[in-house]
């Protein structure tokens, strides 16, 4: 009955904050569980199939729903916590909303995401038949602290787990290390070729987790992802389950995992691996993945992930949270030789991280190539990323507050292409703008 | 010198020495940046005019610690003999005479009489200093579990707003001859052009006798950000 209270509390709660317009996506699971705090512990019962969990810095949220996304287009019904509100509270939103008025939920598959830092609390109530780990970076340093304290978290999650099944980045020396865990059964995908230039970006995870020693890489993809082995304790990359090869980056992606093609329209080499992650998840779940491409097909992007906003030219918008997020998002911008206008928005509220020292470990000075034609910043914090150029030797063609401001003259200019980049809480606020400018749905401040 | 660019860059810290190296740029003095990664052998100072030790993860940082314990009588004497170091975060804990932790002690340089113990819980927050050295307010952001005790040794700045070296002292940082340690990151520098000036004045007076002073910049975008927080935080 307290359950059922809690349900009940929670839809209305719903209801209530879709009137008033509140994107949150996490309160009305908070509210709930205060009601019941058992609410979502029977998730594995009522799931038919296996309950798929994804952490990790970057690409939780594209992982997660691409899965949900190719489980759904087989047939199946899916819990998903698709908006990426991805601690307990949104998990329990998410089952409030799919649970009908006797509070009864049905579902083949979960599909979740979760907050690496809450990933103990979660596994407490959800045992997690299989569990997908992106990768780990260098995050909000305010909020999270250092990397050492997530790996820590995550091997208390898997030992909470029970006998899991683990989908992991071979090529990130820092994720590997969870494979080694008692309960874990562990497969791996990684890319086995040299495809983007070694750059000397601040890598996180250079030392090996094991032993301490200083790895040695063959190369790198970004970060610390790459081919790696320790000269110390002989800790290596693994040799891939699914072997990602003969990669193309020229829209659309292409490459090949075990030697079967695929074609994808997303931008970006990080989005290879999130395919992978998937392809294997599937893979080890028991579905067949011989129709994978089509499978996608009906895949939207959640917003800003090169979200593309068309007006007498493109406008891409990309939200990137931490370092080695915005060092592949300028990458992607690099790999554009259209004659292209980018703008920055940082800011530095609670979901962004109010420490915003994180700008100088980015390789912001990068976004200068010959395609650059203007460059625009704005945000919260307007000046430290305009310091940021300063320092770099590079000319900011237009400080303002004004998002719009930004744009408007973005679109004014004889460029090809807009890009804009934001950190999260900058999001929002620049899709609104751009959708009232557009005057289209969703305008507002 | 960079002392471990490798280890210790947890907060931005090539910041402060782009800035550092910038500044003097622009005034047409020239610069040159050598890091001291794991990799190098042969320590040496005398050719060194700043030393910079940023901050990292614990188990970086001890990593460091054991390295440079090696060469502590040479950064010693090169602090009482006038060499400028800047030290942010675990290097500022660094130079003391240890940082002790719930279950074991490190060491440090013992360049300076002061010692950290590791607190309760972490201080984190925006913080703002009013500094003897230099009119305008020092900005940035601290995130430390330690907390550092200065004894009779001068600190930076005094605490408006934010935490400082310990909970109660409201003191921040430690100012030693030419030595300036500090737990502000944000990096330091930039937003702070003024103590980057001091610390670069005080570096070129120690290289040529002859130095009479740095001219001025265009310092209006440092300004702004550094305004910025003040008014966030204090007004």
């Amino acid at each position: 009955m307290r359950k059922l209270i809690a349900i009940w509390a929670g839809k209305l709660l719903t209801v209530v904050g879709k009137l008033v317009g509140k994107k949150s996506s996490a309160s009305p699971g908070a509210f709930a569980l205060k009601i019941c705090p058992a609410l979502v512990s029977d998730i594995n019962k009522i799931v038919t199939k296996k309950v798929i969990v994804t952490c990790g810095t970057n690409g939780k949220t594209t992982t997660n729903n691409l899965m949900c996304t190719a489980l759904e287009a087989k047939g199946y019904k899916v819990l998903c916590n698709r908006l990426g509100a991805n601690m307990l509270s949104g998990i329990a939103t998410t089952y409030i909303q799919s649970a009908d008025i006797f509070g009864r939920v049905k579902a083949d598959y979960a599909c979740l995401e979760i907050d690496e830092a809450y990933t103990p609390i979660v596994f407490r109530q959800i045992k997690p038949d299989i569990m997908v780990i992106t990768n780990l970076f260098r995050d909000q340093l305010d909020r999270y602290g250092e990397i050492d304290i997530t790996v820590n978290i995550i091997k208390r999650a898997i030992a909470e787990a029970g006998k899991v099944k683990m989908v992991l980045n071979a090529d990130d020396p820092l994720c590997v290390q969870f494979g080694r865990e008692a309960n874990a059964e562990a497969v791996y995908y990684g890319i086995s070729e040299k495809v983007l230039p070694q750059v000397d970006d601040t890598k996180e995870g250079r030392f090996c987790p094991i032993c301490g020693a200083e790895l040695d890489f063959e190369f790198y993809h970004y970060s610390q992802l790459g081919i790696y082995s320790c000269p110390g304790c002989g800790y290596k990359r693994p040799e891939p389950d699914y072997n990602i090869t003969d990669i193309s980056l020229k829209a659309p992606i292409r490459f090949k995992i075990n030697g079967k093609a695929m074609e994808v329209n997303y931008k970006g080499f990080y989005n290879i691996y999130n395919l992978a992650a998937v392809y294997a998840a599937l893979d080890v779940a028991g579905e067949r993945t011989d129709d994978f491409n089509k499978l996608l097909e009906g895949y939207k992007p959640q917003i800003g992930r090169m979200q593309e906003f068309m007006f007498n030219k493109p406008v891409i918008l990309s939200l990137s949270k931490n370092p080695a997020g915005f060092n592949q998002a300028i990458a992607t911008v690099n790999s554009d030789d259209r004659k292209k206008d980018v703008i920055i928005a940082i800011n530095d509220l609670a979901n962004d991280g109010r420490d915003v020292s994180w700008l100088w470990d980015v390789d912001f000075h990068k976004i200068k190539d010959d395609n650059l034609n203007m460059l625009a910043t704005t945000g919260i914090r307007v000046y430290d990323i305009s310091l940021r150029f300063k320092y770099a030797g590079i000319n900011v063609d237009l400080m303002t507050d004004s998002m719009k401001k930004a744009v408007l003259a973005a679109l004014d200019t004889d460029s090809e292409v807009v890009y804009v980049l934001v950190n999260y809480t900058a999001l929002y606020p620049a899709e609104a703008v751009l959708n009232e400018l557009k005057g289209g749905k969703g305008s507002g401040r | 010198m960079h002392l471990y660019p490798d280890l210790l860059n947890l907060y931005g810290d090539r910041g402060n020495i782009e800035c550092l190296k910038r500044r003097l740029q622009w005034r047409g003095i020239d610069a040159e940046t050598v890091a001291y990664t794991c990799d190098d052998t042969g320590f040496e100072l005398s050719d060194v005019d700043i030393l910079f030790l940023g901050g990292g993860s614990d188990r970086e940082q001890k990593i460091v610690c054991s390295r440079l314990l090696e060469h502590k009588e040479m950064i010693k004497d090169y602090a009482e003999n006038g060499g400028t170091i800047i030290a942010v975060c675990g290097g500022y804990q660094l130079l003391g005479k240890y940082y002790k932790l719930e279950d074991e002690t490190i060491e440090g340089l013992d360049v300076l009489d002061i010692y950290t113990e590791q607190g309760s819980k972490r201080l984190i927050s925006n913080i703002i200093l009013e500094s003897d050295l230099i009119k305008a307010k020092i900005v940035g952001f601290e995130n430390h579990g330690g907390r550092t005790f200065i004894g009779s040794h001068k600190p930076l700045g005094r605490v408006v707003y934010g935490h400082g070296n310990d909970e109660s002292s409201r003191a921040e940082g430690v100012v030693y001859k030419n030595v300036v340690a500090t737990y502000l990151h944000g990096p330091l520098l930039p937003k702070n052009p003024q103590l980057c000036d001091y610390i670069l004045t005080n570096a070129l007076r120690h290289k040529y006798a002859d130095f009479d002073g740095l001219e001025p910049l265009d310092d209006s975008l440092e300004n702004m950000a550094n305004e910025y927080i003040v008014n966030r935080f204090v007004k």
